[in-house]
C-alpha cells in the first residue's frame, strides 16, 4: 500500500515542481535593454541623430535589490525617494520648430528648454512631496555632475496642477535655464548604460562631434509601469554634415563616420535589439524606395526592412552583422535636389520682452498660425460645429519678476479680446518675495482660422539683496521657458505594418501630446555697483582722516616752540650741514644761503600761521559741506 | 581566545588614538579648485584640469577627487573646440577627455561650499560624490588657482577667501582628523601670503609667488584667443609629465625644478609645519595614490601586527615602489619617514602582543584566560579613568 502511494506521489511531486518552475518562469520578466539610433535628414541641410536606449526591469521584489542590466543608481533613487515618474533633460541650443518639426513625436518628446529641466511625480503623502523633491535634486546633482540642487529652493520650482499636461498634486517641476551642459553630464549618463560608450550604438558618441552640434538634448525618463521600471535614455543631436557647397542645391551627403568620426562595430551584446533607423520625409516617389538605389538618393547599406507612413519612409537596419572587419557605416548620398517641409504644430510660439528701463516691463507670448493648421482644422471640430484649437500655456516666473495678473491681455488677430471669449481656464499662484516662484497656467480655446494670438502681462522688477546676486549679475537673469501644449493634438507615427516589437517604433506609435517650449528670456535687473561699499568706506575714511588729522595738528602744534627750536637749530648748524648746503648750492649754481636770520623767521612764522588758518578753514568748510550733504539726503 | 584578541585590539586602539601621528596612510584625496569665472580666465580652468589629469593618471580615482570649476569653458560658446580644453597651443592633450566628472561647477563654486567641502559640514542631502570623505590617514592635495592678492584669493570675482579662513578650515580639519598630511598648492599672484596664518601640523604649502610678485601666464594660444596655462602650473606639469606611478621622485626635486627666471616669480614653500624631510617624500604621496603593499602568506587575519613588522623590515622605502602589485592597500611609504618616532611608540605594544600570543598558546585553562582578560580590562578602565 505504502509503495503504491509513494509511486503515485513521486511523479506528482515532480510534475508539480515542473509546473511551478514554468509558472515562475513565465511570471519572471527578464531585464531588457535595447538600443536604437534614428537618423533623419532635415530640410535645412542638417541631420538629426536620435539615440534611444530603453532599459526595463521587473518589479524590484522579484529580484530583491539586485539588477543585471538596470542601473543600480536609478533603482536606488526610486526606492529611496519613491519616484513614480521622473524626467531630467540637459539641453543646449534652441530647437528650430520651423525646420526640424513641430508636431511629430520626435520634436514633441525631445525638443526641450535650454539648460536643465526636471520634473518628478512622487508616490509619497502630499506633505512629504517637497522633502522628497529636495532630496531628489541633491541626489541627481551628485549623479549627473550638475547644479540641479539649485532646484531645491522653493523659489525655483513649482507644482503645476493641469497646465503641464499631467494632473497630479504630487508633481513638481523646475528648470535651470543657465545651466551649462557638457561632457561631465554625458559621462554619468553613459555610465547608466550596460555597455557604456564602449560598444554598440553609444560608441558613436564622440564628445567633440556631439557638442559641436546645433542642438543637443540629453534626456532621462524614468517611469513605474505595471511590469516594473522603465528607464528611457535618449540623446538628440542636430548636426551639420561637412560638405562643400556645390551650387546645385543638393542636400549634403553624409555617413555615420563623417558625422561622428566613428563607426559602429557590432552591437552591445547585452542589448535585446539594436537597430538603426533612417527616416526620410517628403520623398517624391515613395513607392520606389524599397530599392537600394534610385534616382533621388543612394544608401550604402541595404535596409533590412522598409516601413511606410503617411508622410515618410522608414528604413530599418540591423547592426548585428557588423564587426570589426566590417563596421556599420551607413551613408546617404543625394543625387537630385530635394525639398520638403516638416510637420508643424498648429501654432508656433515665441516669447519676448517689452518695455525698457530697469523698473518695469512686460512679457509677451506670441502664437502664430502655421501652414499645417489647414490640415488639422478639419479634425478638431468640437462642440457646436465650430472648429477650435485648444492650447495650454504653462509659465513659471521667478519672484523678482513681479507679475501683475490683472494686466493680462489677450489679442486675437490684433484685436483685444475680453478674456472670457478665448480664455477658458486660468490658474495662478502668485509669487512671494524670496519665498516662492509664481506660476501661471492658462487654457485658451481659439478659433481655427486664427492668424495670431498675443498674450501680454506686465511686471515690476524686484530688488535682490546684495548677497543674492550671482557673480555675473550684469549679464541679466533668465526667465524659464514657457510651455505651450495642445491637448487635442497628438503626435504619432502611423505605420501601416504592425511592428510594435521594436522599442523605438512602439514609442513612436504611442500618442504623445504636441508641445513646444519657448525661448528663455533674459531680463536685466538693476544691479548695484558691487564695489560701492568699498568706495564709501574708503572715501569716508579719507575725509575723516583729513578732518581729524588736521584738527589735531592745529590743536596740538605749538608754533612758538617750533620757532624757538628752529632758531636754536639754525645757530647750531654744524660743519657737515654747511658743507652739504654749499654742495647743493654748487649744483644749483646759486650763492650759498646764509643761515636763517630773525626777519625771515618772522616772515616764515606769519606765512605758517596764515597757511594754518587757511587749512583749518578749508577743513571746517569741507566738514560742514559733508555734514550738509549727508543730512540733506 | 576571541576575548583576548579583543582585549589586545582594544589596547591597541586606545594607544593608537592617543598618538595621532602614528596613523597609517589610508588613502589619497585631491581637491582641485578653479576659482575664476569668465572666458578670459580660461587658463585657470586649464590649470586645474591639467592637475586633475595628472592626479588621475597617477592613480587617484575620480570618486576621491573633488573638482570645482567656476565656469564652463569646454562647452562655452566662445570655445571653437567644443568639449575640449587645452593647456598647450600644440593641442595634443584634450584635458576634458571623455570621462571628466566635475563635482562643483558654476555658481556652486563659492567660498562657503569650498569651506564646507574642507570641513565636511554639509547638509544631510548632499550626495557622497560632493563630499571630502577623508579620514585621519588621508593625504590630501589641495590645489587652487585664480586671482589673488595679499592674503586673499578671489572666488568668481565676487567673493574672497582670506588666509585666516583657509587656516581656520585647515585647523578644523586637523581637529576633526580629516587628514594626515595636506599639501596646499596655490597658483595665484602673491600666493605665499595665503599661507601666513596656517598653523596646523602636517601641512605643507607651495605657492607660485612671493608677496609683491605676480604669477604670469605661460603662453597665448592664438586659435583659442586667450592664454592657456600659467607658468607655475606649466612647469609643475613639465615635471610630472616625466613621471609615472612607479617613479619615486621626491617633493624636494619638484621644488628644486622651479626656476625663478622661468616662472618670473619666486615659488615659495612653507615646510615648517611638515616634519618628514622633503627629499624622502615621494611626490606620489600627494599627487598619486600609491599604497604600500604587504605580502601575506596566509589568509588575511589581524593587520596591525603585520604593519609594524613590515615597517621595521623595509629600510629602503623607495625601492618597494617599483615592485607594486595590486594587493591590500594598507600603508604608504611615507610612514617610514617618521618611522623612528613611531617605532618607539609602537615597540612595547608589539612586544606585549607577542608575549600575549605566546602565553595564549601555552594556556589551555580557559578560566585563567578569562581572569587574565578581566584583569587587563580592569587595568584599562583604571588607566583610562585616571587619564580622564
Amino acid at each position: 500500500m505504502a509503495r503504491t502511494v509513494l509511486t503515485w506521489w513521486i511523479p506528482l511531486l515532480i510534475l508539480q515542481s515542473f509546473l511551478l518552475a514554468i509558472a515562475f518562469g513565465s511570471n519572471e520578466v527578464e531585464e531588457e535593454f535595447s538600443e536604437s539610433l534614428l537618423l533623419k535628414p532635415l530640410p535645412d541641410r542638417k541631420v538629426l541623430a536620435h539615440f534611444h536606449f530603453e532599459n526595463r526591469a521587473p518589479p524590484s521584489n522579484s529580484h530583491g535589490r539586485h539588477h543585471h542590466l538596470f542601473p543600480k543608481a536609478i533603482s536606488q533613487l526610486v526606492q529611496k525617494f519613491r519616484v513614480k515618474e521622473m524626467e531630467l533633460s540637459f539641453t543646449q541650443g534652441p530647437w528650430n520648430h520651423e525646420h526640424w518639426g513641430g508636431s511629430d513625436t520626435l520634436s514633441s518628446m525631445n525638443a526641450k528648454p535650454v539648460g536643465v529641466e526636471l520634473w518628478a511625480v512622487f508616490d509619497v503623502p502630499r506633505s512629504e512631496v517637497d522633502t522628497s523633491w529636495k532630496n531628489l535634486t541633491h541626489a541627481l546633482s551628485g549623479l549627473f555632475c550638475a547644479s540641479i540642487n539649485f532646484l531645491e529652493s522653493s523659489t525655483s520650482y513649482a507644482a503645476p496642477t493641469w497646465g503641464f499636461g499631467r494632473s497630479s498634486d504630487k508633481l513638481r517641476y523646475g528648470s535651470l535655464p543657465r545651466e551649462a551642459v557638457c561632457t561631465e553630464n554625458l559621462t554619468p549618463w553613459l555610465k547608466l548604460l550596460p555597455c557604456r560608450d564602449k560598444d554598440g550604438i553609444s560608441a558613436l558618441m564622440n564628445r567633440p562631434s556631439v557638442y559641436r552640434g546645433f542642438y543637443h538634448s540629453q534626456r532621462l525618463h524614468l517611469s513605474m509601469i505595471d511590469s516594473g521600471m522603465l528607464l528611457e535614455q535618449s540623446l538628440t543631436v542636430v548636426l551639420q554634415p561637412d560638405t562643400v557647397y556645390d551650387g546645385k542645391d543638393l542636400q549634403p551627403s553624409w555617413s555615420l563616420s563623417s558625422l561622428f568620426g566613428r563607426k559602429v562595430v557590432g552591437k552591445c551584446v547585452l542589448a535585446k535589439s539594436s537597430n538603426v533607423y533612417l527616416q526620410m520625409e517628403g520623398l517624391a516617389h515613395p513607392e520606389a524606395h524599397t530599392l537600394l538605389k534610385n534616382e533621388e538618393f543612394e544608401l550604402s547599406i541595404k535596409p533590412d526592412r522598409t516601413l511606410r507612413e503617411t508622410s515618410s519612409v522608414l528604413f530599418i537596419f540591423d547592426i548585428d552583422k557588423s564587426s570589426d572587419s566590417e563596421p556599420f557605416d551607413l551613408s546617404l548620398t543625394w543625387k537630385l535636389p530635394s525639398k520638403w517641409s516638416c510637420q508643424q504644430a498648429p501654432l508656433h510660439a515665441s516669447r519676448f520682452l517689452m518695455g525698457s528701463g530697469n523698473e518695469r516691463g512686460a512679457i509677451a507670448i506670441l502664437l502664430k498660425a502655421t501652414e499645417s493648421q489647414d490640415k488639422l482644422s478639419g479634425k478638431d471640430i468640437t462642440n457646436g460645429g465650430r472648429c477650435r484649437i485648444k492650447a495650454n500655456v504653462f509659465q513659471i516666473f521667478p519672484w523678482y519678476v513681479k507679475v501683475y495678473y490683472h494686466t493680462l491681455q489677450i489679442f486675437v488677430d490684433q484685436q483685444q479680446n475680453t478674456s472670457s471669449e478665448v480664455l477658458k481656464k486660468i490658474n495662478v499662484s502668485p509669487s512671494a518675495d524670496k519665498m516662492s516662484s509664481g506660476m501661471m497656467e492658462m487654457m485658451l480655446e481659439l478659433p481655427c482660422e486664427v492668424k495670431s494670438v498675443a498674450i501680454s502681462i506686465e511686471y515690476d522688477k524686484g530688488f535682490l539683496h546684495i548677497d543674492e546676486y550671482p557673480p555675473d549679475a550684469n549679464q541679466g537673469f533668465d526667465i524659464p521657458s514657457a510651455l505651450i501644449s495642445f491637448p487635442d493634438h497628438h503626435a504619432s507615427l502611423d505605420f501601416k505594418e504592425e511592428l510594435s516589437t521594436l522599442p523605438l517604433l512602439s514609442k513612436f506609435k504611442d500618442k504623445s501630446l504636441v508641445r513646444s517650449y519657448t525661448e528663455v528670456l533674459l531680463v536685466p535687473l538693476t544691479t548695484p555697483d558691487f564695489s560701492m561699499p568699498y568706495n564709501v568706506i574708503t572715501i569716508t575714511c579719507t575725509v575723516f582722516a583729513l578732518y581729524f588729522g588736521s584738527l589735531l595738528n592745529a590743536l596740538r602744534r605749538r608754533i612758538g616752540e617750533e620757532e624757538r627750536f628752529l632758531k636754536s637749530k639754525g645757530k647750531k648748524t654744524g660743519g657737515l650741514k654747511q658743507l652739504l648746503s654749499r654742495f647743493t648750492a654748487k649744483i644749483r649754481g646759486r650763492p650759498v644761503e646764509s643761515p636763517s636770520s630773525e626777519p625771515t623767521a618772522a616772515a616764515q612764522s606769519s606765512v605758517l600761521s596764515s597757511k594754518l588758518l587757511f587749512k583749518i578753514i578749508l577743513v571746517a568748510g569741507v566738514a560742514a559741506a559733508w555734514q550738509y550733504f549727508s543730512t540733506d539726503k | 581566545m576571541k576575548n583576548l584578541t579583543l582585549v589586545v585590539m582594544l589596547l591597541c586602539y586606545s594607544f593608537a588614538s592617543s598618538s595621532g601621528d602614528s596613523t597609517i596612510h589610508t588613502n589619497n584625496w585631491a581637491v582641485l579648485v578653479c576659482t575664476s569665472r569668465f572666458w578670459f580666465n580660461y587658463r585657470h580652468m586649464a590649470n586645474t584640469l591639467s592637475l586633475y589629469r595628472t592626479v588621475k593618471r597617477l592613480g587617484i580615482p575620480d570618486e576621491r577627487i573633488i573638482l570645482m570649476l567656476a565656469d564652463d569653458m569646454a562647452c562655452n560658446s566662445r570655445n571653437q573646440y567644443p568639449a575640449q580644453v587645452f593647456n598647450n597651443e600644440n593641442h595634443q592633450i584634450n584635458l576634458y577627455g571623455d570621462n571628466v566628472e566635475v563635482d562643483y561647477r558654476g555658481y556652486e563654486v563659492t567660498v562657503e561650499n569650498f569651506l564646507r567641502v574642507l570641513t565636511g559640514r554639509h547638509e544631510n542631502a548632499v550626495p557622497r560624490s560632493k563630499r571630502l570623505l577623508s579620514d585621519e590617514g588621508s593625504h590630501i592635495l589641495l590645489y587652487m588657482t585664480g586671482h589673488g592678492g595679499d592674503e586673499f584669493l578671489k572666488f568668481q570675482d565676487a567673493e574672497e577667501l582670506q588666509s585666516h579662513d583657509l587656516a581656520d578650515a585647515v585647523k578644523q580639519m586637523k581637529e576633526k582628523r580629516r587628514f594626515k598630511e595636506l599639501l596646499i598648492m596655490v597658483d595665484t599672484c602673491q600666493a605665499a601670503t595665503l599661507f601666513n596664518q596656517l598653523q596646523s601640523p602636517g601641512v605643507l604649502a607651495i605657492g607660485s609667488s612671493l608677496k609683491g610678485e605676480n604669477s604670469y601666464s605661460h603662453h597665448l594660444d592664438s586659435d583659442i584667443g586667450v592664454s592657456v596655462v600659467d607658468r607655475f602650473t606649466y612647469y609643475t606639469l613639465a615635471f610630472f609629465e616625466r613621471l609615472n606611478i612607479y617613479d619615486n621622485a621626491s617633493l624636494n626635486s619638484l621644488f628644486r625644478s622651479y626656476d625663478p627666471r622661468q616662472l618670473m616669480s619666486t615659488a615659495y614653500y612653507r615646510t615648517d609645519l611638515y616634519q618628514p624631510h622633503l627629499s624622502e617624500v615621494p611626490v606620489t604621496n600627494f599627487f598619486g595614490s600609491v599604497m604600500e603593499t604587504i605580502h601575506t602568506d596566509s589568509a588575511y587575519h589581524a593587520f596591525s601586527s603585520r604593519i609594524s613588522k613590515s615597517k621595521i623590515k623595509s629600510d629602503t622605502p623607495f625601492n618597494q615602489l617599483s615592485e607594486q602589485d595590486v594587493k591590500e592597500d594598507l600603508q604608504n611609504t611615507n610612514n617610514q619617514n617618521d618611522e623612528l618616532k613611531t617605532e618607539k611608540q609602537k615597540c612595547p605594544y608589539s612586544e606585549m602582543r607577542a608575549d600575549l600570543h605566546e602565553k595564549l598558546k601555552k594556556i589551555e585553562n580557559v578560566d585563567t584566560m578569562v581572569n587574565l582578560s578581566i584583569a587587563v580590562m580592569i587595568l584599562v578602565v583604571m588607566v583610562s579613568s585616571s587619564l580622564l
